[in-house]
């Protein structure tokens, strides 16, 4: 019991002492200043509220829009597009062999898009220049697609790409480590992905965080709070390095680009406080002393956080608005910039509009009923965090560079060591759990037969109908484009795809020519094959 | 782990799939992975189609399926028919994954068990015995 979910042993009181005189060093700057360890921003959450954010998805692009304007309507002040992970996340057709025989499943678990037009009903009645989103691209091999169709949506609207706001997310971690595709790109191809939409976003996207590394779809897949910050900073690594190795860029040109970053936070609240303070310091020790750079516009982390999906349970949801309250406001007290709430339905499906609403209103109350807003940085000092945030970095510290020594972070995908790392955290989270080690109240703990309020999972509008419905879209899609036009933007792709040009013009000129979202896939699984997998625990 | 392995007389085959590409892992590995460490041999299905299932059930010989659901019922249901279709209606299936109540009200009456999230791994270790018979 005495020791944080990462394994760092918990004594009964902290002192003075247990601090080392170099962190109180360290610690002696305010919020906004470099190191950053008590808060990106000098007035905190007075100067500007944290940002409602929730994942949001499901069904039809007109189910999603209804959503987007339902959550907006409530008080959310930044969208999130999710997309169905058989067709968006595999970029498959809805005629895709795979996608037909389970079609009842798409749209359960995001919103199902067969090309450019969808996004139009997605974005209808929404003003694009006055909302911040992340229209969706979780995955490398489907951000360029996402992204593309989305800011194609503005250029429609007469919106220029200067002005068009949001982020983009395409990390390493969902399915590389922790959700596997059954068919996407090798990493080494994400990583050229990413590259590309950094070296465009920098020339015309200034409002636009073109990749997001997500440190939540490791922390969920099992990493512990040494390795997610560790693994996030390696992240970055890549991006800093690959994008100067092409030579265009400086990483001080583009550094800033990239220090909007995801986290995820869990149940073990001084441990989940003291990472997001710790890998804002570590953020900008890495920019300094491998970069050299100290320009606060790149050295200040912004950070998102997610709540941990995991920590809900099946069992009893409605004590997951308690546990999602608790995450969030360790969350805020650990500074982030944003932040979803999982729903307290997360076990079960998708959020129902209830639960997205009650994700909402949790941060709401924390916002408005708290006083939580008033301070930068309420625990700084606190003999405990302060100790956990001196320990924290030095382990980190460690995993980073045995990521760095092994050649970087993709290599630690390709050669399975990250998975491996993930797994045995999984396992040993389980075997805690098993023991009564580490207990969850209605599940291993304090279980009663009937505990009155009965949740049901949220179905949304997926189904057959919802399949029908994107099959005639897509047969839509092919009937009444220019097939020559649509056809050549392919093959332009293709030629990009084998050459060193950046990628996003071409899926843009892809998009707007309403190729199918299964006909970029196509292109892609063709000129860069598929990752090899059979290696690797994942049995596919 | 708690169950004894010294009782399982006899290795049985269990063939363990996910029924959708949500490509949630986490359970699936996790009860994959105590299966074998007890004994079982565990074929990976990973995320075959429902046809494919069924042909690699038949074909790998196996005594029990495990199916990770992260997607409707339906396809569970798919499933289970082309079970039957290539002559293996008897095989016990049990489950587990986001399977929420009302689904596995309906799955439990076609003969699947349901082990949500938050099951011990123990018990579905002891389930699979109990299914094959092992012990």
């Amino acid at each position: 019991m005495h020791q944080s979910i990462s394994g760092i042993p918990r004594k009964k009181v902290y002192t003075r002492a247990d601090v080392p005189d170099s962190w109180w060093d360290e610690l002696d700057s305010n919020p906004g200043e470099p190191p950053f360890i008590r808060g990106a921003y000098p007035d905190m959450y007075r100067s500007k509220l944290w940002r409602i954010f929730q994942l949001s998805g499901y069904g039809s692009p007109t189910d999603m829009n209804e959503r987007l304007k339902f959550l907006l309507n409530a008080g959310e002040t930044g969208i999130i597009i999710k997309h169905d992970r058989m067709t968006d996340d595999h970029l498959y057709d809805v005629d895709h062999p795979e996608v037909a025989e389970r079609r009842e499943d798409v749209g359960l678990t995001g919103t199902v898009t067969v090309g450019l037009k969808d996004y139009q009903t997605i974005m209808k009645d929404i003003p694009i220049e006055e909302v911040y989103a992340k229209p969706g691209g979780g995955v490398p091999q489907s951000a360029p697609y996402t992204q593309s169709c989305y800011w194609s949506v503005a250029l429609s609207r007469g919106i220029p790409l200067s002005k068009v706001s949001g982020t983009g997310q395409s990390d390493f971690f969902l399915t590389y480590l922790g959700c596997p595709c059954k068919e996407q790109i090798p990493p080494r191809a994400a990583l050229r992905f990413n590259l590309d939409i950094i070296e465009f976003c920098n020339e015309y996207m200034p409002h636009w965080i073109p990749v997001s590394v997500a440190g939540y779809n490791g922390a969920d897949s099992g990493l512990n709070a040494p390795q997610e910050i560790a693994s996030v900073l390696a992240t970055a690594v890549e991006y800093l390095d690959g994008v100067s190795k092409r030579g265009k860029l400086q990483p001080k040109d583009f550094a800033h680009q990239i220090g909007g970053v995801n986290f995820r936070v869990s149940m073990d609240i001084f441990e989940e406080i003291a990472k997001l303070r710790v890998a804002r310091k570590m953020w900008h020790d890495l920019l300094r002393d491998r970069y050299g750079i100290t320009d606060p516009k790149a050295s200040r982390m912004r950070i998102h956080v997610v709540t941990a999906g995991s920590a809900m349970t099946y069992q009893e949801p409605m004590n997951n608005i308690v546990r999602g309250t608790i995450m969030a406001l360790a969350a805020v007290l650990g500074g982030t910039q944003s932040l979803g709430v999982s729903g307290y339905d997360e076990a079960l499906s998708i959020p129902s509009d209830h639960a997205h609403l009650m994700s909402i209103r949790i941060q709401q109350i924390l916002q408005e009923e708290t006083g939580l807003a008033s301070v930068a940085d309420p625990l700084g000092g606190s003999f405990y965090i302060e100790s956990l945030c001196n320990e924290l970095e030095s382990r980190s510290w460690e995993i980073f560079n045995e990521i760095q020594n092994q050649g970087g972070f993709v290599t630690t995908v390709e050669n399975g060591w990250l998975r491996g790392k993930a797994s045995e955290e999984q396992q040993n989270l389980a075997k805690r759990f098993e023991q009564s080690d580490m207990k969850l109240v209605g599940v291993n703990a304090h279980q009663i037969a009937d505990p009155i309020l009965h949740v049901d999972g949220f179905e949304g509008s997926s189904g057959d109908a919802t399949w029908s419905d994107a099959m005639d879209r897509l047969k839509d899609l092919r009937r009444t484009r220019d097939t020559n036009m649509a056809l050549d933007s392919l093959r332009e792709l293709e030629s990009v795809c084998k050459s060193d040009k950046n990628i996003v013009p071409a899926v843009m000129k892809a998009v707007q020519a309403d190729a199918s979202i299964g006909e970029i896939g196509s292109v892609f699984r063709e000129a860069f094959g598929v990752w090899d997998v059979s290696e690797n625990e994942f049995g596919m | 782990m708690i169950v004894d392995t010294d009782q399982i007389t006899q290795k049985a085959k269990v063939l363990v799939v996910k029924t959708s590409l949500d490509g949630h892992w986490r359970g699936v590995s996790l009860v994959a992975r105590a299966l074998r460490d007890n004994g079982f041999e565990v074929v990976l299905g990973g995320m075959l189609r429902p046809s494919q299932i069924a042909v690699v059930a038949r074909d790998e010989d196996v005594e029990l399926i495990g199916l990770n659901v992260g997607g409707r019922i339906e396809v569970v249901n798919r499933i289970l028919d082309e079970l039957e279709k290539v002559g293996m209606s008897k095989i016990p299936v049990f489950c587990g994954g986001t399977v929420a109540p009302k689904a596995a009200r309906e799955l439990l009456a076609r003969g699947v068990e349901v082990y949500p999230p938050g099951t011990m791994l123990a018990t579905i270790v002891e389930a699979a015995c109990r299914l094959t018979k092992s012990v």
